[in-house]
């Protein structure tokens, strides 16, 4: 099996491409990459991939079934269902990418200076870590969208706040690690500043476990946005969600079951994508892990 | 001693004999064909107190463990009223009702008879201020009861209230309470009643699940049909038609959109009820709104929804347009609306009158299906009038804290929100909650209107029917004038039941089944 350590240095082209190819040498990662540039483009392209406006109402066709016109139909509104979904793609990754990056930057910074800083701040951070994670994300979620009223910004700000902790506590962990080690007591020796011994030698050691983290995060994310926007606590309509998809079509599943269907077709394919893809990233990052893995 | 010896087939044998046994056994059945009565409410029990019921399940199971002086008849057949717990009810004159309690009521866990004394302590008791119960306007004009003998009593009102009949007596506050229960539990209780006296006995609660309630053998009316009734607790409709047709109950509500299929290829022994509910929905326009100050903005509002499109889209036609928070098809309800259909044009006129350009309104809403869904059609239809519109949902609790005043000045701040209320018998019912004093409780629109408050005590005080219906007429052209207003439908009623049933279901869209029948 190949890995980055492994790649031949034959040539600059091939080693620019050594990644990609490690992480497609493996068929599920593989499938995974494809699977999630598929959402990442679908995502981009929105606006022209989708046949009709995601939110043009047209009630006397509504629950149309499959056909040339509406490939996947129409909802209880007479809105063309691929149309919708399409755009939820945005949705769902714009909230997940957004959440997830904002989450980890705090969860970065402030395991950065929990990991490398005095001790009592150390037991402040990490007592407020606990506090936040010992809250249920969506006890909390239901919580925050009561008094803000639901909506993306919402939704944003109750993942990140739940899930920076757990970020927050890897980098943490990783930073005491590292805090003692030869290299940082020699920049220590050399006089150089905290900050320049946290941000150029000790983060780029830290990072790459949490962008595994966080990949993996992501299809979690994209779940709980489906789940809250199911409940009606997510997104504010009309904007496409798939978890709005799938209540709409959950209430008119007896006349129209292919909202269902193909409602929650992408967020399987989605979470599946993501998952893999995270997988992948941990073999590829960390070849430890997947040696110790049964073959 | 021989010891104990099954193989397979001894067992199946048993089991077989046994089954058997049980099917032959006389009253026995699992559903309306036997002595069981299963039907399926949304939600379950918070309170059995009267004074403080929030409707739903509450409002079932005390019509079973408790007396009113009389009852309503099956909304299909308009919700007629006879005596049911007094067997004379006589009105004397205008301020003044006599009645006459059936003889043999009795007070379980031994409190004795029920008296006219207790009608007296169970009107009082909710009309008083100091209870704070929700339903106390019902008896605002109830000067006191006198207790003449056991059985004997009369009401008398400070001024005549001509819905006594309908609103007061057969619902929520004219249930019955025993007076010396209550002094013995403390003057409160919520979900273990001191005494109860009705048709049926709280047997059984089984938390979220079910409540059973069995025949009362006290009572000393006439026998209910089942000897059990079985109260399912299922929130979902949809969940609830699929139990149903499983075979778990035998009458339950369904969602609006599952009619057409129902109707289409209704589930195996099964009648479908399709009737016009007396909740009516509405979109309120805030006046009070710093956006919403200037009437022709309201009325841009009004002039831009197109309500046949929601008709469309949300109930599937199976409901026609409302004239107002009074029922059509009641001799009550207005012949039409003042503005009787969308018009963008003249809509966005009103706005350049008012010199309103870029106007961005937000619709406060429930977020369930039916009221999202309706949101959404608003909003696209107010943007065909130049108003945008942002939808902002809220789950049940939180809604009703938005408007409410004792949570701070946001009522203030509200621009449309799309409601809905349970309706009653007599306009006033509905009407009531659009008076000034409601504002900042359940009038979100700011109405505040010196002509419709006394409108609305001439309503209650006037017995000539033509009057009442001119007044109350009059009182929804107030309320459309005054832009804060726009009246949708009154919801559809859809439920399925089995049909060796004869349901009887209450003007508020619930079941009685203490007056559910077997069908010959």
């Amino acid at each position: 099996m190949s890995s980055v350590t492994e790649a031949p240095p034959s040539s600059l082209g091939r080693q620019r491409f050594a990644p990609l190819r490690a992480l497609l040498a493996d068929p599920f990662t593989g499938a995974a990459l494809i699977l999630v540039a598929g959402f990442l483009i679908t995502a981009a392209l929105a606006p022209w991939l989708a046949p009709y406006s995601p939110t043009k109402i047209d009630v006397l066709h509504k629950l149309q079934p499959p056909s040339a016109e509406h490939w996947f139909g129409t909802d209880h509104l007479g809105r063309d269902l691929l149309s919708r979904i399409v755009f939820g793609t945005r949705t769902a990754l714009t909230i997940a990418m957004v959440s997830v990056v904002i989450a980890g930057a705090i969860g970065l910074l402030l395991g950065l200076i929990a990991g490398y800083g005095p001790r009592w701040l150390d037991a402040l951070l990490v007592l407020t870590f606990d506090s936040l994670n010992s809250l249920p994300m969506i006890m909390f979620a239901l919580a925050i969208i009561t008094v803000l009223g639901a909506g993306t910004s919402t939704l944003i700000i109750v993942i990140a706040a739940t899930s920076f902790p757990s970020y927050a506590r890897l980098i943490r962990a990783q930073t005491l690690a590292l805090k003692n080690s030869d290299y940082i007591l020699a920049e220590r020796l050399l006089d150089a500043g905290t900050v320049r011994i946290i941000f150029v030698h000790l983060l780029p050691n830290v990072v790459g476990p949490l962008i595994i983290l966080l990949s993996m995060d992501i299809p979690v994310v994209i779940m709980v946005e489906a789940g809250l926007s199911f409940l009606g606590l997510g997104v504010r309509p009309p904007t496409p969600s798939w978890g709005s998809i799938l209540y709409d079509g959950y209430t008119s599943i007896r006349s129209a079951p292919f909202m269902v269907i193909f409602g929650g077709f992408p967020l399987v394919l989605a979470t599946l994508g993501f998952t893999f893809l995270g997988e992948g990233l941990r073999d590829y990052l960390d070849p430890r892990l997947k040696l110790r893995r049964p073959a | 001693m021989t010891g104990w010896n099954i193989d397979r087939r001894k067992f199946l044998k048993a089991a077989g004999a046994l089954g058997a046994g049980l099917m032959m056994r006389p009253g026995f059945a699992w559903s309306a064909d036997g002595d069981t009565l299963r039907i399926r409410m949304e939600g379950d029990l918070q309170t059995l107190d009267p004074a403080f019921m929030n409707g739903g399940i509450e409002d079932v199971i005390m019509r079973g463990i408790y007396v009113t002086l009389n009852r309503f008849g099956d909304l299909r057949e308009g919700s007629p009223w006879a005596p049911w717990g007094a067997e004379k009810l006589e009105q004397k004159d205008p301020k003044t009702i006599a009645f006459t309690l059936i003889d043999g009521l009795k007070w379980s866990n031994g409190f004795g008879a029920v008296t006219a004394d207790d009608v007296k302590f169970s009107y009082e008791r909710i009309a008083h201020p100091d209870l704070g119960s929700p339903w106390a306007y019902q008896f605002e004009q109830l000067d006191h009861i006198e207790a003449v003998d056991a059985r004997n009593g009369i009401i008398h009102l400070k001024s005549p209230y001509q819905p006594l009949f309908v609103v007061s007596l057969p619902y929520y506050g004219g249930h019955i309470l025993s007076r010396v229960g209550m002094e013995k539990a403390g003057g409160k209780f919520t979900t273990e009643p001191p005494a109860t006296c009705g048709p049926y006995i709280f047997a059984d609660w089984q938390q979220k699940q079910k409540v059973t309630l069995t025949t009362n053998p006290n009572w000393p009316g006439p026998r209910p049909e089942f000897g059990k009734v079985e109260i399912y607790i299922v929130s979902d409709d949809q969940a609830a038609q699929l139990a149903y047709e499983a075979d778990a109950f035998d009458y339950t509500k369904i969602a609006t959109s599952a009619t057409k299929a129902v109707k289409v290829s209704p589930p195996a022994d099964t009648a479908v009820i399709e009737a016009q509910s007396t909740r009516y929905v509405w979109l309120t326009i805030n006046m009070l709104s710093p956006r919403l100050q200037d009437i022709k903005v309201r009325q841009a509002v009004q002039y831009g929804v197109d309500v046949g499109q929601i008709l469309i889209g949300v109930y599937d036609d199976l409901v026609p347009r409302s004239t107002g928070v009074v029922q059509p098809g009641s001799k009550f309800a207005r012949a039409k609306n003042l503005i009787e259909g969308a018009d963008y044009e003249k809509s966005a006129a009103l706005l350049a009158e008012a010199g309103v350009n870029d106007l961005t309104l937000t619709l406060t809403v429930m977020n369930d299906s039916i009221r999202t869904a309706t949101a959404q059609i608003i909003q696209a239809s107010l943007e065909q009038a130049g108003i945008k519109v942002e939808i902002q949902p809220y789950d049940e609790a939180a809604f009703w804290g938005v408007g409410d005043k004792t949570q701070g000045d946001g009522y203030k701040n509200i621009d449309l929100a799309l409601m809905d209320f349970a309706g009653g018998v007599d306009p006033s019912e509905n009407l009531v909650w659009f008076r000034p004093d409601q504002i900042g409780a359940y009038n979100w629109s700011g109405f505040d209107s010196p002509e419709y408050e006394a409108a609305y005590e001439d309503l209650v005080a006037e017995m000539d029917p033509a009057k009442r219906i001119e007044l109350s007429n009059r009182m929804e052209d107030l309320m459309e004038q005054s832009g804060c207003f726009m009246f949708i439908c009154h919801q559809p009623l859809v439920a399925i039941h089995r049909t060796g049933l004869e349901p009887v279901i209450y003007p508020d869209g619930h079941p009685n089944p203490v007056l559910f029948k077997k069908k010959a």
